[in-house]
């Protein structure tokens, strides 16, 4: 099976610093892949050259085989990306939001009405269609950035931390979601620090720190241990002291203070 | 007053700490270090010969008293507007709520921190204003006016501060959070507009006889106004002619913002923090009912109609919804509609002959030009604010979308800004023209028209290639653009002036026409097909 998506010596550089460095990977179709690393290693940053965003980057992507700087438009219509709690035009309603969404993906009137509708029920909006979403609260926006990341219908979903705001019923259905769409032969690419989310959902996971992958593989394959989990592996992997030791570090030195007072 | 002093100075630093390396001009926020410390200092410059303006009943006006009480006047409504529109964002800024309100910090202190930050700010707005008037006292009124003057200007400062405050929390306390920010909203644009209409007639009201000779005594109710105690303070410096009993209503002066101080921090502070909480909280509503043929709203309409592509379609879209509900965009375009006649009767007043004259000589002249070229106020002040949004960072929409010109979704934007406010407004004007000057005006109703949407097409072509609501600080913009924008302002006077020399000769009035439609259509085509790259180089 040829892979969805091809990353051949990615890498980007902000002025003397580099983000990503020699990035290799393939992702086959289907497939829910966890993409996780400590904050700044380069996760976003990965996220935004998939979806086009970010334009100038070194190496080669392809998606469904196609380049993505000679056929971005292409590719943009076929990723879905539902970014974590991003800003909106929140003096819109989310049937309003989302009518301009559509349009910005040539969907026809009459489909974007019938996705939103039946899209908003699921995720327990629907009477809140109309209703202006200053007033909405951290989940209900997010809420709707996933039924506008999802709303055409794309190939390619690509979250970055989907389940922030959201309440335990929620998550338990974009859990179920994701194994739905994989079902359907959608390829996710799945950011998240919720390592035991990553573990239960991800068919691959892929650890990237300062800028390089240093892991790349099936929960099973990654583990040293049984019963090793995903959060253990992360730290051994990311972390040079021990993360209990800087907790006792951080507490004494409250009582250290408070002593002193 | 029940403050924590500790915790005051301690806010107050932060706050001036920030502000420092952020500091708000006039409402918004510069980025660089060096454009910031330019802008304090040009802001200053601006102040400073805005005082000039309020300088003038003290050289105009003989009796020292009411000259002094005509100038508080003008300079307490100014501060008024000042605080309503400038500083409302900091009394009501809720952005720290993480930061403060979960600590064990009182309403009073909070309330108090937040006064004392707005009036370190308004310093430095008010005294480069006072200046002038200072001066002018100084040289008419002797050393001791000068020892004298920053008594009552302070205390002008406290009453407008705490009564302004006062009002506002009041209003918060009886109207609804989301009533509240509307009618702050009104206010705010009512007030723009009051000022513009007072920096342009003002000196001619005070210029007139009757406002030369106008006798004290003929204006008793003057004592119950603020800036009457403010101005009877005077009468223990210098003599002159007031109202019976100035020196008890001097008095107020000093009394009154103590008063509205201990009566803000005693009964409406303590729910300073309860309010903020509600102006910013998550307002339940009762989800809205929507009917089974949801809403269709006009410009469902007007989006197909004049708009092709789907980005066009977005772009019509979002500037239609967002701009009549952005507070922030209403208080800056919504007040050009009343400059523009408000500045025509100013401009038709010039030669000082009296309105009746003007009115009924007007179907002669050709002033109607003037009126509808001034039309395209409107139209670049709201193209102007199009682009600039507190949400600027939602526009990450428009780079993840399959999106090939980005020229379409401006061009979309600059429709609904056409259709939903200028051709109204200028429909409004054609009828008064047409109306006035007959129906031999409709020629140049269209070729006005006609020139005055090729001139915004051109200044959107020129200076605004951005995104609707995609841009944080409008100042920020380049100098090269800020050229272009001058040089494109050449247009419209070749427009008008065109359109002026061509007034009897209909035939060239009709060539005119022809020509501005074919320009105002390739310039509209190249807006349109503004690409990614050509976008770049703008924000460049």
């Amino acid at each position: 099976m040829e892979p969805i998506i091809t990353i051949r010596h990615l890498g980007k550089q902000y002025d003397q610093k580099t983000v990503l460095n020699d990035i290799n990977l393939d992702i086959f179709p289907g497939q829910i892949i966890g993409y996780i690393g400590p904050n700044g290693a380069g996760k976003s940053t990965t996220v935004k050259i998939l979806t086009g965003i970010i334009q100038d980057f070194y190496g080669e992507v392809k998606v469904a085989g196609k380049d993505l700087r000679e056929n971005v438009l292409e590719i943009k219509s076929i990723i879905g990306y539902i970014p974590e709690l991003a800003e909106m035009y929140d003096l819109l309603t989310p049937r309003e939001y989302l009518s301009f969404i559509g349009k910005l993906y040539h969907l026809p009137d009459n489909i974007v009405e019938e996705r939103s509708r039946r899209m908003l029920e699921s995720l327990g909006l629907l009477e809140n269609i109309d209703q202006r979403m200053d007033s909405f609260s951290k989940g209900m926006k997010q809420k709707v950035l996933i039924t506008s990341g999802l709303m055409h219908n794309p190939t390619i979903v690509i979250l970055d931390e989907p389940l922030s705001g959201l309440d335990a019923n929620a998550v338990i259905m974009i859990k179920e979601l994701m194994q739905v769409l994989k079902q359907e032969g959608k390829t996710i690419f799945y950011c998240s620090h919720m390592m035991d989310v990553v573990e239960k959902v991800s068919d691959r996971i892929v650890l990237i720190d300062k800028g390089s992958i240093i892991a790349n593989g099936t929960i099973d394959e990654l583990r040293q241990t049984a019963g090793d989990t995903l959060e253990n592996i992360f730290s051994r992997l990311t972390s040079s002291t021990d993360q209990v030791e800087k907790a006792d570090a951080f507490a004494s030195a409250i009582h250290d203070i408070t002593n002193n007072k | 007053m029940g403050a924590d002093i500790g915790q005051l100075r301690a806010m107050l630093y932060a706050k001036l700490t920030i502000d420092d390396r952020r500091p708000i001009t006039m409402g918004r926020q510069r980025k660089q270090k060096k454009d910031r410390k330019w802008a304090i200092i040009f802001n200053m410059f601006i102040s400073f010969f805005m005082g000039f303006l309020y300088v003038m009943p003290l050289l105009i006006v003989k009796e020292n008293i009411i000259s002094i009480w005509f100038y508080y006047t003008t300079f307490l409504v100014l501060l008024t507007f000042l605080l309503i529109t400038d500083f409302s964002n900091i009394l009501y800024d809720t952005k720290d709520k993480f930061i403060l309100f979960h600590r064990p910090i009182n309403d009073r202190t909070l309330f108090l921190a937040r006064l004392l930050h707005i009036f370190i700010y308004i310093i430095r707005t008010v005294v480069p204003m006072s200046l002038p008037g200072w001066i002018v006292i100084s040289i008419f009124m002797g050393w001791k006016a000068a020892l004298f003057f920053p008594i009552p200007l302070l205390c002008m400062l406290f009453m407008a501060m705490f009564f302004v405050n006062g009002i506002y929390l009041l209003i918060l306390r009886l109207a609804s959070p989301h009533r509240f920010k509307e009618i702050i909203n009104s206010f705010q644009i009512f007030f723009a507009i009051l000022i513009f209409g007072a920096s342009y007639f003002m000196p001619r009201v005070l210029q007139s006889t009757v406002f030369q000779h106008i006798d004290l005594h003929a204006i008793g109710w003057a004592r119950y106004t603020p800036s009457y105690w403010l101005a009877a303070m005077w009468v223990w410096v210098v003599p002159g002619k007031a109202l019976a009993g100035s020196q008890m209503l001097s008095a107020l002066a000093i009394v009154f913002p103590l008063f509205c101080l201990w009566a803000t921090v005693k009964w409406i502070a303590p729910h300073f923090i309860r309010s903020l909480v509600a102006i910013d909280g998550v307002e339940v509503a009762p989800p809205q009912k929507s009917t089974k043929e949801a809403k269709k709203g006009i410009y469902k309409f007007f989006t197909e109609l004049v708009n092709k592509t789907g980005g066009a379609k977005a772009g019509f879209i979002i500037t239609w919804l967002q701009t009549s509900r952005s507070r922030t965009f209403k208080m800056r375009v919504y007040p050009s509609f009343a400059y523009v006649p408000m500045y025509f009767v100013y401009l038709l007043t010039l030669n000082k002959h009296s309105l009746k004259t003007i009115f009924s000589n007007l179907s002669e002249t050709s002033y109607h030009l003037g009126l509808m070229y001034l039309c395209s106020f409107v139209m670049l002040q709201a193209l102007n604010f199009l682009t600039i949004s507190d949400q600027y960072k939602a526009a990450w929409v428009y780079y993840a979308a399959p999106l090939e010109k980005p020229g379409n979704v401006m061009i979309g934007a600059f429709k609904a800004i056409y259709i939903k406010y200028f051709l109204p407004f200028f429909a409004s004007v054609s009828i008064v023209v047409v109306s006035v000057w007959g129906l031999s005006a409709i020629l140049d109703v269209f070729l006005a028209l006609t020139n005055v949407t090729l001139f915004a097409a051109c200044i959107m072509r020129v200076g605004f290639r951005r995104l609707p609501f995609s841009v944080m600080d409008q100042m920020s913009a380049g100098s090269s653009r800020t050229v272009r924008v001058l040089v494109s302002l050449i247009v419209p006077f070749a427009l008008g002036g065109g359109h002026f020399l061509a007034m009897h000769v209909w035939w060239l009035k009709l060539i005119f026409l022809t020509l501005s439609a074919i320009l105002l259509w390739l310039v509209a085509d190249s807006y349109a097909n503004t690409d990614w790259a050509n976008m770049k180089k703008e924000e460049l």
